[in-house]
């Protein structure tokens, strides 16, 4: 079953997109990350998802509704970010009270272990915790909630290492007992890669690749060698970016849609695979090469 | 036990850590083998991905399911990897050893050498 369906969904801010053509489906009980640079989108779709924005164009539904003003859609769906609101004065303890009335799967017991795992009193208020515990706070009332939809949007910016680590570890456990669906959103893929099935990569507005994790890893190749073999190699091969080195050599990142015997051509060349964070960042790069043709444009003389 | 910059894809990975532990008789022919959820608690990986390792091991023979109760080890399971482990993974790693000798120039006699070189200290070590 889908939870969430979307068709053409459009969302502009005065001509600006937010989100544009979107045009995918979330099975029940994925997890999904979802993922861009910054001012690519996730945000604007996420909260559309959740019902925090009317689309502008197209359709979306979530558990088949419009998520816009359903009641439907906010009683089985949760969106965390570092800004959620609660009040910055209500001791923890209670504002988790509040929430065990609202949400029928809260679990209390994981609220107040977990909360005592991260050292965070019950008896703190919000507003005296650091952008990382708050963010703490925020995943784990995302997870005590067991909402059919939840929502992390950057669930962990702040948090040290060790927390980021321990906090996605709780996400998996309680997801293998609690499956759910749940979307994530992250600039850091490696650090969230192995949790997830499935991956949208979006880029200005679009979503480019919507795509089970494990094909990101295989979606390319890096090919490199002297700069005359590889440029006669890749002809008609879908290049994706290109990285010139030192002293003639080049490195190619090319679809991996050529056959063996393609390969066996390519005397050599060497071929190495690129990790699904690395593609993602060479699919949403603007500009086809990277952050060192900024500096070689610039040439010092 | 999984090497997250390995080139292999994780689930590729899970599938041979369990062909080992056939291959090691932890299990034997008929037991029961890991849940997809007790993988991916003990990889920290996705349940889907875990699953896709199961799959691939359930479509070369060597587990079957049992519908309901999961997957188990089939009969010839361990003789299968055994034999394709020789076939595939040992040959092209002898492969590979014979091609870099030759950029060396060592000898067959140095290299046989070597590998019974290394075949003793392994005893000694075992020792």
């Amino acid at each position: 079953m889908n939870v969430i369906e979307c068709r053409q969904a459009e969302k502009k801010y005065r001509g600006e997109h937010g989100i544009l053509h979107a045009d995918f489906t979330i099975r029940e009980n994925t997890i999904t990350g979802v993922i861009g640079r910054n001012g690519a989108g996730k945000t604007t779709l996420l909260k559309m998802l959740a019902g925090y924005l009317k689309p502008t164009g197209g359709e979306v539904k979530v558990f088949g509704e419009r998520p816009f003003n359903s009641l439907k859609v906010s009683a089985n769906s949760m969106y965390l970010d570092e800004f959620t609101v609660y009040s910055d004065s209500t001791p923890i303890g209670e504002l988790f009270q509040h929430h065990r009335r609202f949400y029928p799967n809260w679990d209390q017991q994981l609220a107040v272990e977990l909360l005592a795992y991260f050292s965070i009193s019950q008896k703190a208020v919000r507003g005296s915790l650091s952008k990382g515990q708050r963010n703490t706070l925020h995943g784990i009332i995302g997870l005590a909630a067991r909402c059919p939809l939840t929502i992390f949007d950057e669930p962990t910016t702040g948090m040290d290492a060790s927390v980021r680590k321990d906090f996605y570890r709780a996400l998996l456990k309680d997801y293998l007992t609690h499956p759910r669906t749940i979307l994530i959103s992250s600039h850091h893929l490696d650090e969230i890669e192995d949790l997830l099935e499935d991956i949208v990569l979006i880029d200005l507005g679009k979503i480019i690749l919507h795509l089970p994790v494990e094909e990101l890893k295989e979606f390319g190749m890096a090919i490199s060698g002297p700069a005359a073999a590889v440029n006669n190699w890749i002809q008609h091969k879908t290049v994706i970016a290109r990285k010139e080195e030192a002293s003639g050599m080049v490195t190619v990142i090319v679809k991996n849609d050529f056959t063996a015997a393609d390969k066996a051509t390519a005397a050599g060349l060497r071929f190495s695979p690129v990790s699904a964070s690395d593609m993602s960042i060479y699919l949403t790069n603007r500009e086809k090469g990277g952050i060192d043709d900024v500096f070689n444009k610039r040439q010092y003389s | 036990m999984l090497n997250p910059d390995s080139v292999k894809p994780i689930y590729v990975q899970i599938a041979e850590w369990l062909e080992t532990e056939i291959l090691q008789e932890r299990f034997k022919a008929d037991d029961k083998m890991y849940s997809q959820y007790q993988l991916a608690d003990q990889f920290n990986i996705n349940p889907a991905t875990a699953a896709k390792g199961l799959t691939i091991l359930a479509d070369a023979g060597i587990l079957y399911k049992k519908r309901g109760l999961g997957m188990f080890v089939t009969e010839q399971a361990a003789d299968q990897i055994r034999h394709r482990r020789i076939n595939e993974t040992l040959t092209a790693l002898v492969s590979e050893i014979v091609e870099e000798a030759a950029h060396l120039n060592v000898g067959e006699q140095e290299l046989i050498h070597m590998i019974q070189q290394e075949g003793k200290r392994r005893k000694g070590a075992v020792r």
